[in-house]
């Protein structure tokens, strides 16, 4: 297709010269005429392919000869001096052919090596910042399909043998049949199917991504329209570039797996220091209840009502205190191994503080809490039980830890583009220097006033955190403390 | 004669002291261990009330609401475990009345035990034209909305979605009930008109709609209405 443009165009051109020459053949001399035809070379040689600027030098010197030395439109001559004429515009044109054709060679080299580097540095500084293997993968497949003008699949191994359902695209464009030879791939680690010596009929050409230890597997390529894939420049940059996204992929899994032993060591440490803490908290309500409890047992008769009712009391008190503790525990080991999936949706906030200070009514014990929602406020995308656990925390240790007469305000506005939810108390205020303290797992404050096991606040930075938000304690103009909870405009 | 309550728990420590309470406030309760047993005592004896645990050992808890709901419209109270949402949402969708999260204190059992024997009384009796809640005044009838006397302007919607709440008053509904009830069945994954609704309903109806008495939300399971007792 595009050689028969090319040859029509140096035809074109040759016309052209000719009619030029025609034109002009009695104001100049013969040798002068084949100047123009050398531009027309010159011309060609710039558009057209190496043979087809040759093919065009022959045509313009028997052009030439035909129109432009007498005897007119025949090849005869008349003056043998011609020939030189000849001889000297051919090798001068032969010379410009090949010459400008290997100066455009150096150029469409220098182009592809640009473009090749400018797709392998696009490939590794997107792959830079995955720390997913199936994300980078898929970040990987996608430019592929860019660079290479061609469907680009890439699959990856599911219980260490490669399967087609572990894909990067949502359809399958390959025949399910084939995956055997992406498998023979993954193992061998060299590329089949199209145009290679295994499986040539294959639908597409499987080249595996292999990194210095192993293969972490399989990209499939699916013919272009002009099949310029298989073009040999093509073919060597395919295989970079399924190198280095087999390096990636070895990055991602060896971050991850350096990440994994810091999470662990951070766990091993958690949980010790759980176990500390456990011991003390846990066994003391379970003391008092046993105690209470056995003691309503074996002294029943000899007890006043009185006593018997106290009893009962400490021990649906420290039941219930008890049992906060295992929900706090639980929750934050849910956290900290990950298994809290956010539900999350977009909810009016007046919904959710409506909700948490209706239930909150019997621990306020009649206490005023003011609430001061900003007018359109936009709706916030979360986890509605999960931030309603986070403001019923903040609240109850407000109402732990300050004077039962104080008054506490919920206020919520929006702020560069954050909506900011602030629980205010005026009570003795944090010590100075304790602000980030209090947000450590089984931090308890100075004063020793504090009875809980140090989790409530951890967990609230916990929940802010996932919700990609923040959390922090702030002094209050005037006495008290101020959480302050700000999380990010987002949509669905 | 007094209401006969079935309860479904294999927990023998759970069932030792629900068997004190419920007797003491004078109810009749027969007891089953597994599910299939409680099945087999729901149809036979044709308790008024079942209180069904949903962490049985034979089978899910929520295959016994299903069976049941097959045949009959016998009241059903879940115990469940606190922070299982989605059983909660899943047990009322298939027809539970209403749940209660373990551990909770007698009192509130009792309280969500007498709301559904009167829910099921009321039933057959049929409500009345005329409903009352708090300042709200309903005329189902009339379709006409009074807070403190004054008429009240509501939209088709908000009417409609009033009107649910007030039939199944004291019971939760989940997202997807109210959605289906109000917008019908194909509108049910968009939640976040009803809490536009609920909001615009609690602004009209409330006194302070920061802290609803009436419309209440169960958070992350549905929505309640709570009439005054």
């Amino acid at each position: 297709m595009r050689s028969l443009r090319e040859a029509l165009l140096a035809i074109a051109i040759v016309a052209v010269a000719t009619i030029a020459s025609v034109a002009l053949r009695d104001a100049l001399a013969p040798t002068n005429l084949a100047m123009i035809y050398l531009g027309g070379v010159v011309v060609v040689a710039m558009r057209c392919s190496r043979w087809v600027s040759v093919t065009s030098s022959f045509l313009s010197v028997a052009a030439f000869d035909f129109f432009c030395v007498p005897p007119y439109l025949t090849f005869a001559v008349s003056d043998y001096q011609y020939v030189f004429t000849f001889a000297g515009m051919l090798v001068v044109a032969l010379v410009i052919s090949t010459q400008t054709a290997r100066l455009k060679e150096h150029a469409s080299h220098a182009a592809v090596r640009e473009a090749r580097t400018e797709a392998l540095y696009r490939l590794s500084s997107k792959l830079a910042g995955e720390t997913r293997v199936f994300e980078a993968a898929r970040s990987a497949a996608t430019l592929a399909e860019d660079v290479f003008g061609a469907r680009v699949v890439i699959f990856l191994p599911e219980d260490g043998n490669l399967s087609f359902r572990r894909r990067t695209s949502d359809l399958l464009p390959v025949p399910p049949s084939e995956e055997s030879i992406a498998q023979w791939v993954f193992d061998h680690g060299h590329k089949a199917g199209l145009r290679t010596d295994v499986h040539s009929d294959a639908t597409a050409l499987y080249i595996p991504l292999r990194g210095a230890r192993e293969t972490f597997g399989v990209l499939a390529v699916l013919p272009d329209l002009e099949n310029r894939i298989f073009a040999p420049e093509q073919q060597q940059l395919l295989e970079v570039f399924a190198g280095q996204t087999a390096v990636a992929i070895e990055r991602t899994l060896s971050q991850r797996s350096a990440e994994e032993t810091r999470v662990h060591m951070q766990t091993e440490q958690m949980r010790s220091s759980l176990l500390s803490a456990m011991s003390h908290d846990l066994r003391t309500p379970l003391a008092s209840i046993t105690g209470a409890a056995s003691t309503l047992r074996t002294q029943d008769d000899r007890l006043p009502l009185e006593t018997k009712q106290e009893l009962l009391e400490s021990i649906s008190d420290e039941a219930e205190r008890l049992g906060r503790l295992v929900g706090n525990l639980l929750d934050m080991t849910k956290f900290e191994s990950g298994g809290v999936e956010l539900r999350r949706d977009l909810y009016p906030l007046e919904e959710i503080v409506g909700t948490v200070l209706q239930r909150m009514e019997p621990q306020l014990e009649g206490r005023a809490v003011s609430t001061d929602l900003a007018e359109n406020l936009p709706m916030v995308f979360v986890d509605d039980v999960l931030l309603g656990q986070v403001l019923w925390n903040l609240l109850e240790n407000a109402t732990k830890y300050t004077p039962p007469v104080s008054p506490l305000d919920l206020a919520a506005f929006e702020q560069d583009g954050a909506v900011i939810i602030e629980v205010r108390d005026r009570g003795p205020g944090i010590p100075p220097g304790e602000e980030e303290l209090i947000f450590e797992k089984f931090y308890r404050g100075k004063s020793e006033k504090a009875r809980g096991a140090g989790l409530g606040l951890p967990i609230c930075r916990a929940i802010v955190q996932a919700h990609r938000g923040t959390i922090q304690a702030l002094p209050r103009d005037g006495g008290g403390t101020t959480f302050r909870i700000s999380l990010p405009v987002e949509s669905k | 004669m007094k209401p006969l309550i079935l309860l479904i728990e294999d927990d023998a420590q759970i069932r030792r002291f629900l068997r004190a309470a419920l007797d003491a406030e004078g109810y009749r309760l027969q007891e089953s261990i597994t599910a299939e047993e409680g099945l087999a005592q729901a149809a036979s004896r044709q308790p008024d009330l079942i209180l069904l645990d949903l962490g049985l050992p034979d089978r899910d808890g929520l295959e016994v609401i299903q069976k049941i709901r097959e045949w009959g419209k016998i009241p059903i109270l879940v115990l469940s475990a606190r922070g299982q949402e989605k059983d909660k949402i899943a047990a009322l969708d298939l027809g539970a009345d209403d749940y209660v999260a373990k551990p909770f204190a007698v009192g509130e059992l009792l309280a969500r035990i007498r709301a559904a024997l009167r829910r099921s009384i009321t039933r057959v009796d049929g409500a009345g034209s005329l409903v009352k809640f708090g300042p709200v005044e309903v005329d189902l009838e009339k379709r006409v909305v009074r807070v403190d006397s004054k008429e009240v302007h509501l939209t088709p919607n908000e009417y409609k979605l009033l009107q649910v709440l007030i039939q199944h008053a004291g019971k939760v509904l989940t997202q997807r009930q109210l959605l289906n009830e109000v917008w019908g069945p194909q509108h049910t994954e968009q939640a976040q008109y009803l809490r536009v609704y609920i909001a615009q309903l609690r602004r009209k109806l409330e006194r302070n709609p920061a802290r609803p008495k009436y419309l209440q939300t169960e958070p992350g399971v549905g929505y309640r209405l709570v009439p005054e007792e």
